[in-house]
């Protein structure tokens, strides 16, 4: 009986349709602290960003509504783009996380309490921007 | 007891099921129920047994149905493609395979493939030209005449597909130029053009408060702090004119989702304007 039992199908669920899957690849670093230099913005940014997770956002927590989280959202826009594309896209980034309304209607979500903003959409290139539904959530791919 | 014990153990063994369920018969049936319960990927295993008993046309469609069920296009072309041309199912496969290519969006196949659905003077040649027509509303080839393009669809879908046929000509877009010209005029006024409400009052705001902070700032002898807060303005006030150029750029770009999607959404609802055929009555 137990043989039996332990041989038996369990798969009788029907494989049918599934609602889209909306998978994102891991974006950024988690605050690991990086003196990596490459680019010239490296050489500005990466003292700044790295004494602002140490000083400020360790002691702080993780508070910011979005993923990737705006340092890490800086870091990646100026390795993408240039120093000053990447600044000027930070500066919208922070306007748009000031903004605590309506977010539902515009962002995916990412987990339980963040909200879903690569840095892809912003760099100005249209064949860049995947559009994925608000409040859907996204998965990572590892 | 030990009489009992055998003759149950006899009885057991005689009236023991001796139905033969690989027989060519109970495959097919059982994969008969598999697809019509939907379970297509081990319908189609099973229909691949029966094949190897009994080639027939309704399996190796109803294989090719599966697999277009399961959304494996590739290989429902193939098994499609497999019918022959004697066969009944023959022209129903061939639009079944251009729903299968519009599906794949290989226009450029898809539209052969209909001309060559109409050379033949086929009863389906009127489904073929509404399925092209439809993939004109998907791929970036100009758009035939509005004329031209609604001739095929009769006068309960001309409506639906007047309005795309609009929408693709005339797209709802947002100008990236104008809303980043309306932001550099007055500040968050190029996200409130992308219909961004909120985000755009909030630059406003914040635009608004650092210029206060750094002019009261320079008006009571505070010029470090007065600086720091003008920086911090005039990085807000460029971020918010990039930022309403790439509103613009992600809005036009939700438009051509909500548009391909809709356009799916109609096709998927009239079933690729396939007449019906019921495996399963």
């Amino acid at each position: 009986m137990f043989f039996v039992t332990a041989q038996s199908q369990t798969d009788w669920v029907r494989w049918g349709k599934s609602d889209p899957d909306y998978k994102i690849s891991v974006e950024t670093n988690t605050k690991q602290f990086d003196f990596s230099i490459y680019t010239f913005g490296d050489i500005v940014l990466k003292p700044v960003i790295n004494a602002y997770r140490f000083f400020i956002s360790d002691v702080d927590g993780d508070n910011c509504p979005f993923y990737p989280t705006c340092s890490a959202f800086l870091l990646a826009s100026v390795q993408r783009t240039n120093i000053f594309q990447g600044t000027l896209m930070f500066f919208d980034r922070f306007s748009r996380d000031t903004n605590i309304f309506e977010r539902e209607k515009h962002y995916p979500f990412y987990g339980k309490h963040h909200f879903y903003d690569p840095v892809d959409l912003y760099t100005l290139d249209k064949d860049l921007i995947k559009v994925i539904p608000a409040a859907t959530q996204v998965k990572e791919t590892k | 007891m030990k009489v009992l014990l055998f003759q149950i153990i006899i009885s057991a063994a005689v009236l023991a099921q001796n139905i033969n369920f690989n027989s060519p018969e109970n495959i097919r049936l059982f994969a008969d129920f598999l697809f019509c319960d939907r379970d297509y990927l081990r319908a189609i295993d099973e229909y691949e047994k029966y094949l190897s008993y009994s080639d027939e046309d309704t399996i190796r469609f109803k294989i090719a149905l599966a697999f277009s069920a399961i959304g494996d296009q590739y290989n429902a072309i193939k098994n499609f493609n497999s019918l022959q041309e004697t066969s009944k199912l023959y022209q129903i496969s061939r639009i079944e395979e251009l729903k299968s290519l519009f599906n794949l969006k290989q226009f450029s196949q898809l539209n052969s493939k209909a001309n060559e659905l109409n050379q033949l003077k086929s009863d389906y040649s009127d489904i073929a030209k509404k399925i092209v027509n439809l993939s004109y509303l998907l791929n970036n080839e100009s758009m035939p005449s509005e004329k031209i393009f609604l001739e095929p669809f009769d006068v309960q879908e001309k409506t639906i597909v007047q309005n795309f046929y609009f929408q693709k000509t005339n797209p709802d877009y947002k100008s990236e130029v104008l809303a980043g010209v309306y932001s550099a005029i007055i500040p968050g006024l190029g996200k409130i053009y992308t219909e961004n409400y909120s985000d755009g009052i909030t630059s406003f705001l914040l635009t608004g408060l650092f210029s206060y902070l750094a002019y009261t700032n320079f008006n009571n002898d505070h010029p470090v702090r007065a600086w720091i807060f003008t920086l911090a303005g005039a990085g807000f006030y460029a971020g918010n004119v990039y930022g309403s150029i790439a509103s613009a750029q992600i809005f036009n770009a939700k438009i051509n989702f909500d548009f391909i999607n809709d356009v799916y959404s109609f096709i998927e609802e009239k079933k690729y304007f396939i007449p019906e055929y019921d495996f399963c009555k």
